[in-house]
């Protein structure tokens, strides 16, 4: 078989967004998956058995999960634990599909607040592309928020606010506070390979129905049609060097542990915050490939994540609607310098679940005073009476936050496991008691008689981003801002591992229209690209 | 694993105090969450088998208040094992469901005919009015001119 002119590690989102648009322009396009296609049949979410089922095959945490495409995570000296989909459609498989695009002070924090570092683009300059993506994805929500330039918005109108949505809109109305209806990728109409969202509340755990947009159902379908090479069960070892420097391709290791090599000219990694610098790190000599920065591997952002319940009379099904997010608000978004910390979050107004969720600590807190005598009166005060907000806050990136090899463990196949070290900053701590203060404020003016902080816990990690930043010094950050690493003109990285800072907002609408963005720049300067030929 | 090896009748004194009778409800035993509920839920769960057959096995004998109580504080994992197969399998039982008002993750399609409901009662307006929140940023007043 032909080397591809492009080979992709990763069929993620990033992955899925480069390889369609690269074999739309004619590219022979290779993607390597270390995992394989989700099974759907293993999604519960119409049986009795869901809440039970649900946390086993779409476990979020690959080391309790185990499944084929993972490998290990040291985390013991991390205090947020990463969570991913090492498989066809990544971790879109099982996000929420909180679809945020990034605020235009997101790419220049450091202009702005004094910390961090701007991103080498603008809101305005992205933009287009998240508009674009936005269509080929199936995104719902309504334009022109008033928490972002206006323009066009997704192609779908918004989900339904659901009861609880509108109890929770009418109080922010009243308190002068933002709300919208919520951006999500999930379909509320028929749209492509999507059907319409029935409103199961089931999304973070494999969508039954065929609603939520993962690119395993949205982009792969199109991909394979257009010519895209896809090898699941394809484990990258390392990256091949040649003696000019260019990367040649990949080493990697099928399910039967057989080695294959694969030569391309050009090599894009898309393997996530973790697996992109792991590769990088498991491929070069001292310290690594593409690290004359000394920076893969570091400024690992991972967004720490708090919820606030709120308790209501009225009978809101709140087991039911999309999770997903019923409204989000930004009101607390930017940097207020009198609050005792620069930067802001993200809320998103979500479901709670069905019974057997609301007998679990989290999010009910530590003491969960639910077991014993007040087993049914508690049981009835929160089933379908509650509403949670969702709080992403930004941390800001540290290169004491990283992620290096383990020496300790590894894969099924030798290759040596992940150590992640994070520690949860005092600017992030502050951020989030600030916000669950102004979060429990809302839902009490919705009409919330109590209302329950979560306890920090450390399985939140779903957003890996930063450790191979982007930036125009070649010194100071590992690629430049079309993705391409600056030690190796041939070796591309259009993964949430190139984010200079993390932003507050789930991450996977930027880093699809970065994919994008930064695919369009590899095609218009093809004629220029150096190769290993 | 041998399920026929479960104590399943220490294992319903220890459900009852998770889950007593009271309010109308019946308690885990009498709703069958240490019987045929429990068999099911061994059925999908079977990663739950071991540390219950464990925790069962230390708790013969024992007053079951206080067995409970000393899982939950001494034994999280062990605690966290019991009262997920215990509430599993009561919310499995179909009585228990009607009793409760749940009737499962149900299809609720969304009506494309329906007005949106963002639209009721003029909701957005004070939002809309109120202007935009984001901070301005030197590329955008360029833009802006």
């Amino acid at each position: 078989m032909p080397d591809p002119d492009v080979l992709i590690v990763g069929a993620g989102p990033s992955g899925a967004v480069s390889a369609k648009r690269l074999a739309e322009d004619g590219f022979k396009v290779m993607v390597l998956e270390q995992g394989d296609w989700p099974d759907y049949e293993r999604a519960r979410s119409a049986h009795p058995d869901y809440e039970l089922t649900s946390g086993q095959y779409w476990a979020w945490d690959p080391n309790v999960r185990g499944g084929p495409g993972d490998y290990p995570i040291d985390e013991s000296d991390s205090d947020i634990i990463a969570l991913m989909w090492n498989g066809v459609g990544g971790g879109s498989v099982v996000f929420a599909a909180h679809w945020q695009r990034n605020m235009p002070s997101d790419f220049c924090v450091r202009t702005l607040d004094g910390v961090g570092d701007d991103w080498p683009l603008s809101y305005e300059e992205l933009e287009p592309y998240y508009v674009r993506v936005e269509r080929d994805w199936g995104v719902s929500g309504l334009a022109n928020d008033t928490a972002f330039p206006p323009g066009e918005g997704p192609p779908m109108p918004p989900v339904p606010l659901a009861a609880m949505g509108r109890r929770v809109a009418r109080a922010h109305n009243e308190l002068g506070w933002h709300w919208w209806p919520a951006p999500n990728a999930i379909a509320t109409r028929a749209y492509g390979a999507l059907k319409p969202c029935v409103q199961r509340a089931t999304c973070l755990w494999g969508c039954a129905d065929g609603a939520k947009a993962s690119v395993d159902r949205t982009y792969w379908p199109v991909n394979t049609r257009n010519g895209v090479e896809l090898v699941t069960r394809a484990r990258v070892r390392r990256l091949l060097i040649r003696a000019d420097g260019l990367v040649d391709g990949v080493e990697y290791l099928d399910a039967d542990g057989a080695e294959h090599v694969q030569h391309a000219p050009v090599t894009i990694l898309c393997a996530n915050g973790i697996g992109t610098p792991r590769l990088l790190l498991l491929s070069g000599e001292n310290g690594g490939l593409a690290n004359s920065s000394g920076l893969v591997g570091k400024r690992l952002m991972l967004h720490p994540f708090g919820t606030v319940t709120g308790l209501f009379d009225e009978q809101l099904e709140s087991w039911q609607g999309v999770w997903g997010q019923h409204i989000h608000s930004l009101e607390f978004y930017e940097t207020d310098d009198e609050r005792g910390f620069v930067r802001g979050a993200k809320w998103g107004l979500q479901p709670t679940g069905g019974p057997l969720s609301m007998t679990r600590s989290y999010p009910w807190g530590a003491e969960n005073a639910i077991w014993g005598e007040a087993f049914h009166r508690e049981l009835r005060r929160r089933l379908g009476h509650s509403a949670m907000w969702g709080i992403i806050a930004e941390d800001l990136p540290e290169e004491s936050n990283l992620v290096t090899l383990d020496p300790d463990t590894s894969d099924g196949y030798g290759i040596p496991g992940a150590k992640v070290v994070y520690t949860n900053s005092e600017n992030s701590q502050r951020m989030m008691a600030f916000h669950q203060e102004r979060a429990k404020e809302s839902l009490l003016a919705a009409g919330a008689y109590d209302v329950i902080v979560a306890p920090f816990i450390e399985a939140t990690g779903w957003h890996i981003l930063g450790t191979c930043k982007m930036g125009d010094e070649p010194a100071t950050s590992v690629v430049d801002r079309w993705g391409r690493t600056h030690d190796i003109p041939n070796l591309y990285i259009f993964d949430g591992s190139t984010w200079p800072t993390s932003s507050g907002m789930n991450p996977t609408a930027t880093i699809a229209a970065m994919a994008l963005r930064c695919a369009e720049r590899l095609i218009e300067e093809r004629r220029d690209q150096k190769e290993a030929g | 694993m041998n399920r026929v090896a479960l104590d399943r009748k220490t294992l319903a004194a220890l459900a009852d105090v998770l889950i007593p009778a009271a309010d109308g409800m019946p308690s885990a035993s009498e709703a069958g969450a240490a019987g045929e509920w429990l068999d099911e839920v061994l059925r999908v769960r079977a990663d739950l088998e071991p540390p219950l057959l464990s925790l069962l096995e230390r708790a013969r004998g024992e007053p079951p208040a206080g067995e409970v109580e000393r899982l939950e504080r001494e034994e999280p994992e062990a605690f966290e094992a019991l009262s997920t197969a215990v509430a599993g399998a009561y919310f499995l039982n179909p009585e228990v469901r009607r009793l409760i008002g749940y009737p499962g993750q149900e299809a609720r399609p969304i009506e494309p005919e329906d007005p949106p409901d963002y639209e009721q009662d003029g909701l957005l307006a004070s939002v809309v009015e109120r202007g935009p929140i984001f901070r301005p940023t030197p590329e955008g007043r360029r833009r802006a001119g």
